[in-house]
């Protein structure tokens, strides 16, 4: 499969360009920009984000794991004090809340790096420094007989320049 | 994140909308800042290092030579030399440990609460903040083991089943402090480092050294800003925030929890945890300005920084002076309130007796002072900012000292109580703890942006090829919004 990458320096011409490929359905894309912004999403229209699992899933693990450790450590190495409980499930909360806390947030950036496709090795193909500048993007992924098409589509909708990748 | 909406037509009949005062809105726009290039010029030209900055560096490593210099002496002829006699067995280093893990909290305040209450002010501010929490953590983290007589043990502090006979306390408020801390420290570090990661892109892209462009590769994970990354890192940074919202409020609570779980006069009180987590945001709130106001002049960001997020932090800062000042009132109710002797005394001699001389510093520096910005006037006076924070980082560490020192040395059997002086090593050590400190903080301001460039582009509007007919002058939620440089006509 072959690219073309074409580079917009203006927000709206950007968006029109996303909504007629949508409409043409000339191949699968990637949009560029230096910041996140609501006119892109609304455009690419994105399914939400799925990090939001993962967050869940490792904060009620990271609690119960928190519950575990201070209560399992109560029992096989007992302090044992009269007329108190081996263990307490009082402050074993805050164990319970901090790793929670940490296991959440931890497991919320793998959730991350996972959906998100980072670390990546190279970015050498379909992207151009000035993305993280000024300017917006796009890379076409299409077959060789639809390249014409995707160029043709990016420079009518303003972009200063179209090139191809593989 | 941030769109250009249409603005929102305030008008009746035709008539003008009314001119607001000018008052510092939740969302603040940057006037003089007209594209996303201006924004990589000036921001990425920060790191350039300068004169200034090489002397600033070199005093803060010698401050933390000295630091170990009497580290190593104390190592050598034991804990005695540190001023501690009973029955103040704690002193300069729990003072200073509490105080560095409060600076450590405006950092997360700013980035993450302010971030989930969607108050705009933070964007140009929260990376210094963000950057101060985890080195102020790092900081406070040295203190325990400053503590101890054997440092190269320090891994025993940590609450694991082992064969040496320390079993696991888990109902004691130092294993709470250990789990708080560390978690604190690891969410606090990620957070800033997943900010970092856009930026750290930008620097990469524009970096001609290859090695620091590969460090920056490395760093920065091969991100790309394609929209499928911004959409899980938008979705992640605010899970994050979610996240580091109640860790802010539980740190300190748990900080707290090591005086309030003892009976001792004056630590014996519910009042604690909201006492000690608004005297944390307080007093990072106060580092804040203390850092970022020299940043903003002599880094040339005065149009990044306004006088509008200075106003706002202001306010924040104000309230906050507020809760600790409502905070202290309580204590003194209550303790003429319960009824108990031992407590009732231990205030008289904190406030009249031996201890008036610190408690004097504290109440000025903390209540007094702060109430000067109730004036628009000095809110939007940096000068004045810097100054009365160095006054707020002072009583905050007297604040500290107020509740630790007063009450070992007067606790319940008169024949108990004593005095407490610090010793060289003790001033020492508290240097130590500053130069190491501005060490990390002033390497980090010349690596990494100190002014987030990616968010910081959010409330820069595109370029659109239909002009936007109030694209320059209205706010991210479509407002007009009063711009006012510190030096008129500055930026036109």
């Amino acid at each position: 499969m072959r690219g073309v990458i074409g580079v917009f320096p203006h927000l709206d011409s950007l968006v029109e360009a996303i909504d007629e490929l949508k409409h043409q359905k000339v191949g699968d894309f990637t949009v560029y920009s230096p910041t996140p912004r609501h006119e892109i999403e609304h455009a690419v229209h994105a399914p939400t984000s799925v990090v939001r699992r993962f967050t869940l899933i490792g904060g009620v693990l990271g609690c119960t794991f928190g519950y575990w450790i201070a209560i399992w450590s109560s029992k096989y190495w007992p302090l044992v004090v009269g007329g108190k409980a081996v263990a307490s499930w009082v402050p074993y909360t805050i164990f319970g809340f901090e790793v929670m806390v940490l296991v959440g947030s931890l497991s919320t950036v793998a959730g991350l790096l996972a959906n998100a496709r980072v670390p990546r090795l190279s970015t050498v193909v379909g992207y151009d420094p000035r993305f993280s500048g000024g300017d917006y993007g796009i890379y076409i992924e299409t077959p060789p007989d639809r390249l014409r098409v995707a160029e043709d589509l990016l420079r009518r909708h303003g972009a200063v320049e179209v090139r191809g990748e593989r | 994140m941030a769109t250009i909406a249409p603005p929102r037509v305030a008008r009746v009949d035709g008539e003008e909308p009314p001119r607001r005062p000018n008052i510092a809105t939740a969302n603040v726009q940057l006037p003089a800042v007209r594209d996303y290039e201006q924004v990589d010029r000036e921001i990425i030209g920060t790191l350039r290092p300068t004169l200034g900055w090489f002397a600033l560096l070199g005093t803060a490593i010698l401050c933390l030579l000295i630091g170990i210099s009497a580290w190593m002496y104390q190592i050598h002829e034991g804990l005695g030399v540190a001023g501690y006699n009973p029955p103040v067995m704690w002193g300069v280093y729990i003072i200073t440990f509490v105080f560095w893990v409060g600076i450590g909290h405006a950092g997360t305040l700013i980035s993450a609460i302010l971030y989930l209450f969607r108050a705009g002010f933070r964007t140009t501010i929260y990376r210094c903040a963000e950057a101060m929490t985890v080195f102020a953590v790092m900081t406070a983290a040295l203190f325990p083991i400053l503590h101890l007589g054997r440092p190269w043990k320090f891994f025993w502090l940590i609450p694991y089943p082992n064969w040496r006979l320390i079993w696991p306390q888990f109902k004691s408020p130092l294993v709470w402090d250990v789990f708080a801390i560390l978690t604190y420290f690891t969410v606090s570090s990620t957070f800033l480092y997943i900010g970092l990661i856009p930026d750290i892109a930008t620097l990469r892209d524009r970096e001609r050294n290859p090695v620091r462009k590969t460090i920056f590769s490395i760093l920065s994970l091969g991100w790309r800003n394609t929209d499928r990354e911004w959409r899980h890192f938008v979705r992640a940074y605010l899970f994050l925030a979610a996240f580091s919202t109640p860790l802010v409020l539980s740190v300190h609570s748990v900080v707290s929890f090591d005086f309030a779980m003892a009976l001792t006069p004056g630590w014996h009180t519910t009042i604690f945890p909201p006492y000690f987590v608004a005297g944390a945001i307080f007093s990072g709130i106060g580092m804040v300005f203390t850092i970022i106001i020299p940043i903003r002049k002599f880094f040339g960001l005065k149009h990044y920084v306004t006088l509008n997020h200075l106003d706002a932090a202001s306010k924040l800062c104000l309230f906050t002076s507020l809760v600790v000042g409502c905070a202290y009132m309580t204590e003194w109710f209550i303790a003429w309130y319960s009824g108990n002797k031992f407590e009732q005394d231990f205030f008289a001699n904190r406030i009249w007796g031996q201890w008036w001389w610190s408690s004097a510093i504290l109440y000025t520096c903390n209540m007094v002072m702060p109430l000067s910005l109730f004036s628009q006037k000095l809110r939007r006076n940096p000068a004045w900012l810097f100054f009365l924070s160095i006054f707020i980082n002072i009583g905050m560490w007297f604040e500290r000292f107020v509740i630790v020192v007063p009450s070992l040395s007067h606790e319940f059997e008169p024949w108990q109580w004593s005095g407490y002086i610090p010793t060289w090593v003790d001033y020492a050590i508290l240097l130590g703890s500053f130069g190491w400190f501005f060490m990390w903080f002033l390497l980090f301001i010349k690596q990494l942006p100190v002014v987030a460039i990616a968010e910081v582009k959010e409330i820069v509007p595109p370029k659109m090829r239909v002009a936007h007919p109030h694209a320059d002058a209205i706010d991210v939620s479509g407002r007009h919004v009063d711009y006012e440089p510190d030096t008129p006509g500055e930026h036109e």
